[in-house]
C-alpha cells in the first residue's frame, strides 16, 4: 500500500464530516435530553476516549443501539458501533437484576414455558404488574410476552421425519420468541418452506442471540452465546445448509454485532444465515412458485424495524408481500417504534418509548390497514399494545395466504 | 504617574515573553507586554508541544538536556493543567544501530534522566500502537505540554500580578537618549493607532523576529531562522510520545497532544523574508509521513488534519560570526556590556521546555538593572488552573456529575473551570462540538485572556481545532465574539479570515477526508450561510 | 433482483431521476448511502435561471411547492444573494431592501441562527432592526440537552407549538413590517409556514440556520414519500461496491449489504454526488471513482488542485467522471451504453447543465429522457414486472 493512499479508523469515525445528519435521524434524541445524541457519544465522543477513557460519558447508555443514526449517516460511520463498544470497554457499573432479568430471554423461557398458564395469568395481572413495577422497575403499561406452553422445539421434533423427507433442507434459527412465546411463527415457516418444497430442521441446540445482553451491559455473556451459536450454525453449514431466521433483530445481531462488538469470528458462517424473506425470494426468483389464496384480501403496512433496516434486507419482505395477488401494500415512513427489545420494558424509558413510537402509530392509524407487517417481535408488541393494530411476521401472512 | 511608564517592557507574546512578564510581575515589576500578532503565534505556538525530558540531547548537548530535565520536573508541578505526563519511548528500529542505545542511555543517566531500557515487548503492550519491528526500546519521562495553554496561563498571571499586555501591536522604532533606550514607539495593527511606552529596560523576547527588533536598536544578534514542519493527525494514535535512538533526525518525534497527535520534524534553514508565512511543501509532507510511518506504522491510513511550518530562533554563538556553532541553548544578552547600549536585554535560543529559566534568567537580569532584590518563584507557584494536580481532581470538585464538555473543560482549564460553574444552562450549549468547547468556556476566556479575533479564540480554547477545522463552531463563535465586541461587521471579515486561517494548514495535506471536510465546509459558508 | 433501471444516489439528482422513470412506468430501485446533500440545502436551487416545467411538475406532485422569481434573498449571515427558483418558504424581494423596519425573532439558547449577523445586513440596507429572544416551555426540554438544540430538534417542537410563536410575535410586534425567523418550521407539517405568514400582521421572511436544513430535510422526505408511493424501492445505507461489466454493458451491481443478491437493470444511473458522498474519492496520487472505476478528468499534480485562497472557486471542484455528449460513463476511454452519470459527481464537466441544484436536476432529467428514448426505440422489454417471476 502507498502511504495514505486510502486512511482508516475504528468504526470509521474520522470519516465522521460533523455533518449533524445523524441526531436528526436519532429516535432517543427527540424524547431523552439527557442523551448526549448520536454524533456527541459516537465519533465526536471517540476522539476524548481515545485521550483517556475518563472522558466516556454514562449517559451514552440512553443509546437504544437502532442503527438509524448509521443508516442516516452519509459518511458510513459507524456510530451506533461506537457508541455500543465504548460502553463494552468503558461503563463499568454491573448491570441490575431487572436488566439481567429482562436480558436472560432464553433463561427465562425455559423456566416460565412449562409453567405458561400460571405464568402468563401472574404477569397479566394488575398486582403482578404493579410489584414489577415498583420492585424491578419494569414498567406496568407493558404486557409481558404470554410463554407458549409447548415449545416450537417440542413441536418440530415430533414433527423431524416429516420435514426430513423434504429433498431440500434448510435449519431454522427459530429464536427465543418463536420457541416460548410464539410457536404459531416456527410453524407458518415450516408451511411455507414446505410449500416451496424445502424441509426444515432445528440447529443443534440454538441460544439467545445475545442481543438483549449486550445492550443491558452484559457483554461477557453474549460473547459466550455468540461462540456457543457461532458453532452449532457451522456444523448446519458444514452440512451444506443455509440457515433461516424470522427475527431481523436475531439476525442482524449474529451477522453484525458479533463481529464488530464482540469480536466473534462468523466469517465462517455469515454468507449462510439468512432471513428466510431473503432465501423465499431467491427461490422464486429463481423459478419456484407459491400459490396463492384467491380469496386473500388484505391491506398490509409494512413496518421496516430498526435492524432490519440497518441490514437493508426489508426490500424482500415488501417484494414479497406485493407479490401476494390480494394484497394492498402500504410502505410505512421507516421510523422506530420504541421498543428497542428490553429498553421500552424500563420503567425509566417508558414514556420515551411510547413518544419515539407516537409517529409510528399515528401513521398507522391514518393508514387503518387490516395488519400491519413486520420482522421484529418486539416491535409486533409494542405497535400491537400502542395500536391495536393485528401485527404479523411477513412469514405468517405468507402461511396465512398459501392455497 | 504616566499611565504610559513602566518599570520593564516586554517585546514578544510568545512563551518567553509571557514568562519573562510573569516572572517579573511576581517580584514586584510593573511591566508591560507588546505582541505583534497575538499570544503563541510564532515558534511557541508551532513546535510539537514535546515536554522534553531532555533525553533527545542527553548524548549531544547535556546542558541542554540537563536544563531541559530540571524544568521537566518544576512544569509537572506548576503547570499541571498544561501538560500531559504521558511518559516517551525511544525505539531502535532493525535498521538502526543497537549499540547506540547504552550509549544513549549512559548519557541520559548523567544528565539526570531516569531512562529505562525495557523489553520490546513490554514497549508493544505500553503503547500499542508503536513499530512492532522495534529491536529495543528506553522508557524516559517525557511528555507533552500545550503550548497554547501554558503562554495564557503565564499572560493570565502576569496580569493577575498587574501586568499589561497589548497584543497586536507593533514596535516600529525605540526611544533612544544617547546610548540609552528609554522606551519604544509602537503602533496598533488592528486599529492603527499609534504610542509611546516608557521603561528603563526593554527585554527583546521576539523570537526570531527579536533579530529584527535588535536591528532596530541598532544592535546585532546573529540569528539564523530554522523551519520545522509537521503534520497533525485527526486523533490520537499514540498516548506515549514515540522517539527513534539515535542521533536526533528529520521527522521522528510523534508526540500526544490534547485530541490529536503531531509528527515532526524537519529543519531548513530560510530567509527571514519567509518567517512570515511558512509554507509546508509537498516534499516534506512525504518526508513527515514516510518517516513517522516507521515510529507508527498507523500514521500511513491515519486521516491528516493540518500541515503546519514554525521557525527556530537559532542563535550563532557570540565569538563565532560565521554562524556554523549553532546551539539550541539558552543566550540572554545584555547588550549594555555586549554593545554598549544601556536599557536593552535579548533572550532567545532555548526552547518552548526551558521557557521559565530563561524568563528567570532575563527576569534576573532585569533585576539588576532595576537593582531589585527579590528571589524568583516561578518554579514554585502554580500557574493559574493549575492548583490541582489532575482535572479528574477539577471536574470532581465543581460537578457532581460531570460530562464529557465539562471535563473537557476542565482539562483545557484546570481550576479556572469553576469561573463556568456557576453560569447558566444556556452557557452549557457547545459551540465546538469537535473538541467540546461550551459557550460558557469561550465567554471565559474573551473575559480574561485578550481574544480580539477567532483565531486568538482558538488557542485558548481549541476552538476549531478539532476535525471539522472550524465547519460548524466558526460562525457560533464569531457570534459570540460580536456581542461581547459590539460589531458584527467586523466578525463577518473575521469568519473568512479564520476559515483562510484553517484551509491554509488543509490544503497541503487535501486528500481523503480532510478534502470531503473542505468541500462541505466551504458548501456550508458559501452556499447556505452566504458568506 | 431485477429493476429496470437502479439508480445509485438518492440526493436530489437520483430521487428526481427514480421519481421521473417510476412516473413513466419503470420499476426502478434507488440505491442511498445515508441521507443526501439536501440535508444541507439553502432552499434555493442554484443555477436555475428558468422555471423548468417538468421539474416543477414533479415536485409539485410530490407536494413541494415551488416557485419562481428573479431578485434576492436574505442569507443567514446578513448578506443577499441573486436567486430565481427556490422552495415555497424562502422570500425572494426584487432588491434588499426588503422593508422598513424588521423584528428578528430567536429562540433563547440556540446558537444555529445568526440574529445580531441579519440585524446588521438589514441595518445596510436602511432598514431599523430589533432582535429579540423567546422561549417557549415546549423548548425548555430540548435546553437540558444544550448541544442538542438543533434545527430538527426545535422544529419538531414547532410543527406542535407554531401557534405559540405566532401569538408571541404578535406581542412583540410594534411597527415592523417585516419578521425574520429561523428556517424551523414545516418539517412534518408542510402547511406551518403558510399558517405563519397568515398569522403574522407583517411579511414574514424565514432565514436560514446552520444545517441540518429543515427545509431541505422536508424535499427530501416528500420527495422520497413520492417514490415509493409511485412503487419504487429505496435500498437506504446501503452502498454500491462493485459493478458486473460485460462488453461495455453493466449487467449488475453488488451491494454492500445484499452482497451476493446482485441488483440487475437495463439501465442504471450514477448519481453519487461530489466528495463528500463519495461519488469522488482522493487520495495523494489521484482522484477516482471508486464503484466502477470511471474515467475520471482531473489534474494529475496534485498541487494544482487547491487554490490557496479558501473563499475562491477549487479546482478540485471542478473535477468529474468523463462522459460521452449524452452521460453516457466513460471507462477506459469507451463509453458505457447504460449507465448514466448525473449530478454533481460530472463537476464542470458538462458546463451546459450548471452547477449544484441545476446540474443535479437538468443532467438527471436528460438522463431520463435518454433512457425512455432508448427502452422505446429498442422496444426493450420491461425488465421486471414485481408482481410476478
Amino acid at each position: 500500500m502507498k502511504l495514505q493512499e486510502y486512511t482508516s479508523s475504528k468504526g470509521n469515525f474520522e470519516e465522521c464530516m460533523k455533518c449533524t445528519v445523524c441526531t436528526a435521524y436519532c429516535p432517543v434524541l427527540q424524547v431523552n435530553p439527557l442523551y448526549p445524541g448520536p454524533k456527541q457519544a459516537g465519533p465526536d465522543g471517540e476522539r476524548l476516549r481515545l485521550k483517556d477513557p475518563y472522558f466516556f460519558n454514562k449517559a451514552l447508555k440512553y443509546c437504544m443501539n437502532c442503527k438509524r443514526c448509521e443508516v442516516a449517516c452519509p459518511s458510513g460511520v459507524h456510530v451506533a458501533d461506537l457508541i455500543q463498544a465504548a460502553r463494552i470497554k468503558y461503563d463499568t457499573t454491573p448491570p441490575k437484576l431487572r436488566d439481567q432479568i429482562l436480558a436472560s430471554t432464553d433463561f427465562m423461557g425455559s423456566l416460565a414455558r412449562p409453567f405458561a398458564p400460571i405464568v402468563n395469568g401472574v404477569t397479566g395481572l394488575g398486582i403482578t404488574k404493579t410489584v414489577l413495577d415498583a420492585t424491578l422497575k419494569i414498567d406496568r403499561h407493558r404486557t409481558f410476552p404470554k410463554y407458549s406452553g409447548r415449545s416450537f422445539e417440542g413441536w418440530l421434533k415430533r414433527h423431524r421425519k416429516e420435514q426430513a423427507a423434504f429433498p431440500e433442507q434448510v435449519a431454522y434459527f427459530h429464536g427465543c420468541y418463536v420457541n416460548y412465546n410464539y410457536p404459531q411463527l416456527g410453524k407458518d415457516l415450516v408451511k411455507v418452506m414446505n410449500a416451496l418444497g424445502i424441509g426444515v430442521q432445528l440447529l443443534d441446540k440454538e441460544k439467545c442471540c445475545g442481543i438483549a445482553m449486550i445492550t443491558n451491559g452484559m457483554s461477557q455473556s453474549a460473547r459466550k452465546h455468540a461462540e456457543h451459536n457461532v458453532g452449532v450454525l457451522k456444523k448446519a453449514v458444514d452440512q451444506g445448509l443455509k440457515v433461516v431466521t424470522t427475527s431481523s433483530t436475531c439476525t442482524f445481531t449474529m451477522r453484525d454485532e458479533y463481529p464488530s462488538l464482540l469480536d466473534v469470528d462468523n466469517s465462517a458462517v455469515k454468507d449462510s444465515l439468512l432471513m428466510a424473506t431473503r432465501l423465499i425470494y431467491e427461490k422464486l426468483e429463481k423459478g419456484a412458485t407459491l400459490k396463492f389464496r384467491a380469496d386473500y384480501h388484505k391491506k398490509i403496512a409494512y413496518h421496516t424495524p430498526c435492524h432490519m433496516e440497518k441490514m437493508g434486507w426489508g426490500i424482500f419482505s415488501e417484494k414479497l408481500l406485493k407479490m401476494i395477488p390480494g394484497v394492498e401494500f402500504v410502505m410505512l415512513d421507516s421510523a422506530c417504534c420504541g421498543i428497542a427489545g428490553t429498553y421500552g420494558f424500563k420503567k425509566e424509558n417508558y414514556e420515551a418509548s411510547q413518544a419515539i413510537g407516537a409517529a409510528l402509530f399515528s401513521q398507522i392509524e391514518s393508514v387503518n390497514p387490516d395488519i400491519v407487517a413486520c420482522d421484529c417481535e418486539t416491535c409486533k408488541w409494542q405497535i400491537e399494545m400502542s395500536t391495536g393494530y393485528p401485527v404479523q411476521n411477513p412469514i405468517s401472512i405468507l402461511a396465512d395466504a398459501l392455497e | 504617574m504616566n499611565p504610559n511608564e513602566f518599570d520593564v517592557i516586554i517585546i514578544g507574546g510568545g512563551i518567553t515573553g509571557a514568562g519573562t512578564q510573569r516572572d517579573c510581575a511576581m517580584r514586584g515589576i510593573r511591566t508591560l507586554l507588546i505582541e505583534r500578532s497575538d499570544i503563541a503565534t510564532g515558534a511557541t505556538g508551532r513546535n510539537h508541544g514535546l515536554l522534553h525530558s531532555g533525553a533527545r540531547y542527553a548524548v549531544n548537548d547535556p546542558e541542554s538536556a540537563r536544563e531541559c530535565i530540571e524544568e521537566n520536573m518544576i512544569l509537572r508541578q506548576i503547570a499541571s493543567h498544561c501538560i500531559d505526563e504521558t511518559d516517551g519511548l525511544f525505539i531502535t528500529l532493525p535498521e538502526d544501530d543497537l549499540g547506540y542505545q547504552q550509549t544513549f542511555v549512559d548519557a541520559c543517566r548523567q544528565a539526570g534522566i531516569n531512562a529505562e531500557i525495557i523489553d520490546p515487548d513490554l514497549a508493544r503492550r505500553l503503547e500499542p500502537s508503536v513499530n512492532p519491528d522495534l529491536i529495543g526500546a528506553v522508557r524516559v519521562p517525557d511528555g507533552s505540554v500545550d503550548p497554547f495553554r501554558l503562554c495564557a496561563a503565564n499572560m493570565l498571571d502576569a496580569k493577575i500580578h498587574g501586568g499589561q499586555v497589548r497584543l497586536h501591536t507593533e514596535v516600529t522604532g525605540f526611544i533612544r537618549e544617547g546610548d540609552t533606550i528609554r522606551g519604544v514607539h509602537t503602533r496598533n495593527r488592528l486599529t492603527g493607532e499609534q504610542a509611546d511606552y516608557y521603561a528603563p529596560v526593554v527585554v527583546n523576547a521576539g523570537g526570531i523576529w527579536g533579530h529584527h527588533i535588535a536591528e532596530l536598536a541598532g544592535v546585532n544578534v546573529g540569528m539564523y531562522p530554522a523551519k520545522g514542519a509537521l503534520l497533525i493527525f485527526a486523533h490520537r494514535v499514540n498516548n506515549m510520545v514515540i522517539n527513534r535512538c539515535r542521533k536526533p533526525s528529520n521527522a521522528d518525534i510523534l508526540v500526544p497532544g490534547d485530541t490529536v497527535c503531531v509528527i515532526g520534524t524537519t529543519s531548513t534553514r530560510i530567509p527571514f523574508e519567509e518567517c512570515d508565512n511558512v509554507a509546508v511543501t509537498p516534499d516534506e509532507v512525504t518526508l513527515l509521513i514516510t518517516e513517522g510511518a516507521k515510529l507508527s506504522p498507523a500514521l500511513e491510513s491515519t486521516r491528516i488534519l493540518r500541515a503546519y511550518a514554525g521557525v527556530r530562533p537559532l542563535v550563532s554563538a557570540d565569538d563565532d560570526p560565521t554562524g556554523r556553532n549553532i546551539s539550541r541553548g539558552i543566550v540572554c544578552l545584555d547588550h549594555e556590556s555586549r554593545d554598549g547600549l544601556k536599557g536593552l536585554i535579548t533572550i532567545t535560543g532555548g526552547k518552548l521546555m526551558t521557557y521559565r529559566l530563561m524568563a528567570e534568567i532575563a527576569t534576573d537580569a532585569v533585576c539588576r538593572k532595576l537593582g531589585i532584590d527579590k528571589r524568583c518563584e516561578t518554579a514554585v507557584t502554580p500557574l493559574p488552573g493549575s492548583e490541582e494536580k489532575s482535572y479528574e481532581a477539577v471536574a470532581q470538585k465543581i460537578w457532581e456529575s460531570p460530562s464529557t464538555a465539562q471535563k473537557a473543560a476542565a482539562a483545557r482549564m484546570g481550576t479556572r473551570a469553576s469561573r463556568i460553574r456557576t453560569s447558566d444552562r444556556h452557557d452549557e450549549a457547545l459551540i465546538c462540538e469537535c473538541e467540546e468547547v461550551s459557550v460558557g468556556e469561550i465567554n471565559a476566556a474573551i473575559d480574561r485572556l485578550e481574544v480580539t479575533s477567532l483565531t486568538d479564540l482558538r488557542r485558548r480554547t481549541r476552538v476549531g481545532m478539532g476535525t471539522c477545522q472550524g465547519g460548524f463552531c466558526t460562525c457560533r463563535a464569531a457570534a459570540l465574539l460580536a456581542k461581547a465586541h459590539g460589531s458584527v461587521e467586523k466578525e463577518r471579515a473575521d469568519i473568512a479570515a479564520f476559515l483562510q486561517e484553517r484551509w491554509k494548514g488543509n490544503f497541503p495535506i487535501g486528500w481523503g477526508d480532510t478534502l470531503r471536510e473542505a468541500e462541505y465546509t466551504q458548501w456550508v459558508y458559501k452556499h447556505v450561510l452566504g458568506l | 433482483m431485477k429493476f429496470d433501471t437502479v439508480i445509485i444516489g438518492g440526493g436530489l439528482a437520483g430521487l428526481t431521476a427514480g421519481l421521473s422513470l417510476q412516473k413513466a412506468g419503470q420499476n426502478t430501485a434507488i440505491i442511498s448511502t445515508g441521507q443526501s446533500a439536501l440535508h444541507f440545502f439553502s432552499g434555493t436551487f442554484e443555477s436555475i435561471e428558468e422555471p423548468p416545467q417538468q421539474m416543477q411538475r414533479l415536485f409539485e406532485e410530490a407536494g413541494i411547492r415551488l416557485h419562481y422569481e428573479r431578485g434576492v434573498r436574505l442569507m443567514p449571515l446578513g448578506t443577499f444573494r441573486e436567486s430565481a427558483l427556490s422552495l415555497e418558504d424562502i422570500d425572494i424581494f426584487p432588491t434588499p431592501k426588503i422593508g422598513r423596519k424588521a423584528l428578528i425573532i430567536n429562540f433563547m439558547g440556540y446558537h444555529d441562527f445568526f440574529s445580531s449577523f441579519l440585524a446588521e445586513g438589514l441595518q445596510k440596507q436602511g432598514l431599523e432592526c430589533r432582535v429579540r429572544f423567546i422561549n417557549l416551555p415546549e423548548l425548555e426540554k430540548l435546553q437540558l440537552s444544550p448541544s442538542e438544540m438543533r434545527s430538527v430538534q426545535i422544529a419538531r417542537a414547532m410543527d406542535r407549538v407554531w401557534e405559540k410563536v405566532v401569538q408571541e410575535i404578535r406581542m412583540l410586534l410594534k411597527d415592523e413590517d417585516v419578521v425574520v425567523l429561523p428556517q424551523v418550521f414545516g418539517l412534518q407539517d408542510t402547511s406551518v409556514p403558510g399558517r405563519i405568514r397568515q398569522g403574522v400582521p407583517a411579511r414574514v421572511v424565514f432565514a436560514g440556520t446552520l444545517p441540518p436544513s429543515v427545509p431541505g430535510i422536508r424535499t427530501q422526505m416528500l420527495l422520497k414519500k413520492r417514490y415509493q408511493l409511485l412503487g419504487g424501492s429505496i435500498l437506504m445505507g446501503d452502498e454500491a461496491v462493485k459493478a458486473h461489466i460485460y462488453e461495455n454493458r453493466i449487467h449488475s451491481i453488488v451491494t454492500r449489504n445484499l452482497d451476493s443478491h446482485y441488483l440487475e437493470a437495463s439501465h442504471f444511473i450514477l448519481a453519487t454526488g461530489g466528495y463528500f458522498s463519495k461519488g469522488l474519492v482522493s487520495n495523494p496520487f489521484q482522484i477516482y471513482e471508486p464503484v466502477f472505476g470511471l474515467d475520471v478528468e482531473y489534474a494529475e499534480d496534485r498541487n494544482t488542485w487547491y487554490n490557496p485562497a479558501f473563499a475562491e472557486d477549487q479546482p478540485y471542484m471542478g473535477y468529474g467522471v468523463k462522459t460521452d455528449g449524452k452521460l453516457h460513463a466513460v471507462k477506459d476511454g469507451q463509453p458505457i451504453d447504460n449507465l448514466f452519470v448525473v449530478g454533481s459527481i460530472l463537476g464542470k464537466t458538462q458546463p451546459q447543465f450548471g452547477s449544484a441544484a441545476g446540474l443535479a436536476v437538468r443532467s438527471a432529467l436528460a438522463a431520463v429522457d435518454e433512457i425512455l428514448r432508448c427502452t422505446q426505440n429498442d422496444g426493450e422489454e420491461s425488465a421486471s414486472n414485481p408482481l410476478s417471476f
